[in-house]
């Protein structure tokens, strides 16, 4: 009942032209924002800009008078237009953040993805030559293969059968594109902290079964059924 | 003789036991009736805002012409081609002011622009109202819903007519939207002169929205104009300056910018190397950290100008990341004078010409921070 009704509002939300969806039924502002309503994301890719106007179908060329005439807003500070700025990265670095030491997170994911690379580079050494093509130095690649992997396949829902109500299964599809750098974030967290209880050096949570394990294994790992959530195999590799 | 009546009652401020109610010729015969003068009194409150007569407002535009003239001709100039701006300027003079508040000092505008837009009277000597919908509360409303109702009805009577004789897909006729806006609740409250709701306001707009997506809707296109505003082109609204040259003939710009309470100025110099000095100092000293050099170099490395130009900068005020916003944006607007106009929408769009409008959010009272409120103890 909730889904359909919201999903006929978002549909008139996106034919509403953007100073009435402020006033859309049901939709109530409840985050107000500096930026008034009419104001749109700004885009910082530089290839969207190098395509001619000629060349744009009549779509785009709509979408483009369209946005000539909106406002745009300011872009934030950890984004740039250069190849090095990762949207995912940026997010994890946030996450991981802690009371605001921006510094301390970002050296610690470079650090990582230093490491994956140092690790990849002398895999890659000892490797005999058919093996070499398979071998993926990227750390980026892996990073985002990492995060692919920790999201959830299966999800639990509430059904109401016979007065009781049962945790039933269900298959999760993008549902866990946010859960899984916090899953990431959290185990890596876990695996850091025992480390350092074991009086090992903090850096050493780049070696947990996060960066080896999930990243490099390959994924054909979900079709078992029977171990659906990822925290239990982490738990069970940390161990 | 009412009145003679009533000055009885006035004094007496009682019930008069002996009523001598001489019937004039034609007069009605008046009965004393027990009152006081507290509901003899106009009730102020009850009678609502002050009604303005259509003879009253045009009373008053006419003094206002007539003062117009003789403003004129007290400040020695032509009465003719005597504008507003004038009038203001007059006023300013002759009646100097020092309140703070300006809508407290003496003005002198049109009539139209004080006296608030009222509905004339809705009812005629009867009593009985004019329009049909008068009960509704909201007769303009509610009447302007029906006739946009009643153009969808026409315009899908039309549609049918061209389908049965199949010539609706060559007479497809659609209104083009693009570089307007629809009418906000505050310019559709002021076109009906009634009080709406923002359920009412966004009633009518969706059903104008579903007007428009009638494939020949072009039938009432002038109707629907009439629901929307031009929207200018946004980059119209900014000022570029042109390029200044020094004693050297390089050619140089410059630019101000501003984050949270930082302020900085840019001086970007053309035939250069890509050094950047902040405060008299090299950027990579200055801002030790990478994200910010990321963000002085990114209106470069968006335009492909990295090695081209030199840039000096004065920054202060605000921490680290909000200085380097800072210039960031001042050596975007100053970039501005070097490139192509399409350079400069595309740097538009790309939000590097917008000033963050982000401040630090005030504490409030009764909370712990600026949202963050003390912790819920149930006892």
């Amino acid at each position: 009942m909730a889904a359909p009704m919201a999903g006929r509002l978002a549909a008139l939300g996106r034919r509403l032209a953007p100073p009435a969806r402020a006033w859309l039924p049901g939709l109530t502002q409840v985050r107000w924002s500096r930026y008034g309503p009419s104001y749109l994301e700004p885009e910082v890719n530089k290839e969207v800009y190098r395509k001619p106007l000629e060349g744009m179908s009549e779509e785009e060329k709509t979408e483009w008078e369209l946005k000539t005439l909106q406002p745009i807003k300011a872009t934030a500070s950890n984004v740039t237009s250069s190849v090095f700025s990762d949207p995912t990265i940026s997010k994890f670095t946030n996450m991981i953040m802690k009371g605001g030491n921006k510094v301390l997170a970002r050296s610690i994911v470079t650090q990582t993805l230093e490491a994956i690379k140092r690790k990849q580079i002398e895999k890659y050494h000892q490797a005999s030559e058919e093996e070499r093509e398979s071998i993926e130095c990227n750390p980026y690649i892996i990073f985002h293969q990492a995060l692919k992997n920790c999201q959830p396949i299966i999800g639990l829902c509430n059904v109401q059968k016979g007065g009781k109500t049962y945790q039933v299964r269900v298959f999760a599809d993008r549902s866990g594109e946010n859960l899984a750098p916090r899953t990431a974030a959290a185990e890596a967290g876990k695996a850091g902290a025992q480390a350092w209880n074991a009086n090992a050096r903090w850096a050493s949570f780049m070696q947990s079964p996060l960066h080896q394990e999930s990243a490099l294994r390959d994924p054909s790992w979900q079709d078992q059924a029977e171990n659906p959530s990822c925290c239990s195999y982490f738990s069970a590799s940390l161990g | 003789m009412a009145a003679a009546v009533r000055r009885v009652l006035r004094a007496s401020r009682a019930w008069s036991a002996a009523p001598r109610a001489r019937a004039a010729p034609g007069a009605q015969t008046l009965r004393l009736i027990y009152t006081t003068t507290a509901v003899q009194k106009r009730n102020v409150a009850a009678s609502g805002p002050e009604k303005y007569t259509e003879a009253f407002i045009k009373n008053q535009i006419e003094e206002f012409n007539l003062g117009k003239r003789h403003l004129a001709n007290m400040m020695g100039e032509d009465p003719e081609t005597f504008t507003q701006e004038d009038i203001d300027k007059a006023i300013a003079y002759l009646f100097p002011s020092g309140l703070f508040e300006k809508r407290a000092r003496p003005i002198m505008k049109h009539p139209t622009e004080i006296f608030p837009k009222q509905k004339a009277i809705q009812w005629g000597e009867d009593h009985r109202p004019f329009h049909f919908l008068f009960y509704t509360g909201k007769q303009s409303f509610y009447s302007l819903m029906h006739e946009i109702y009643g153009k969808l009805l026409d315009i899908q009577k039309y549609e049918d007519h061209l389908r049965a004789q199949s010539l609706l897909a060559e007479n497809r006729k659609l209104i083009n939207l693009i570089g307007s806006r629809w009418l906000i609740k505050e310019e559709l409250e002021e076109m009906l002169v009634e009080k709406l709701s923002d359920h009412d306001y966004s009633m009518c707009i969706q059903l104008l929205e579903r007007l428009v997506t009638l494939p020949c809707c072009g039938i009432e296109e002038e109707y629907v104009l009439k629901f929307r505003r031009e929207l200018s082109i946004q980059l119209k609204k900014m000022v570029i300056e042109p390029l200044q040259y020094d004693e050297q003939g390089v050619a140089f710009s410059t630019g101000e910018g501003k984050r949270k309470t930082s302020r900085a100025t840019a001086v970007i110099y053309d035939n250069g190397s890509g050094k950047i000095t902040v405060n008299g100092v090299d950027y990579l000293y200055y801002f030790p950290v990478m994200q910010d050099r990321e963000q002085l170099m990114f209106p470069f490395q968006f335009l492909d100008r990295l090695g081209i130009h030199d840039m000096i900068c004065t920054v202060s005020g605000g921490g680290r990341s909000s200085q380097a916003g800072a210039i960031r944006l001042a050596s975007a607007r100053a970039l501005c004078s070097f490139i192509t106009e399409n350079e400069v929408e595309f740097m538009r769009q790309a939000g590097l010409l917008t000033a963050d409008p982000r401040v630090r959010e005030r504490k409030k009272p009764g909370q712990e921070g600026a949202r963050r409120k003390f912790t819920w103890k149930k006892r």
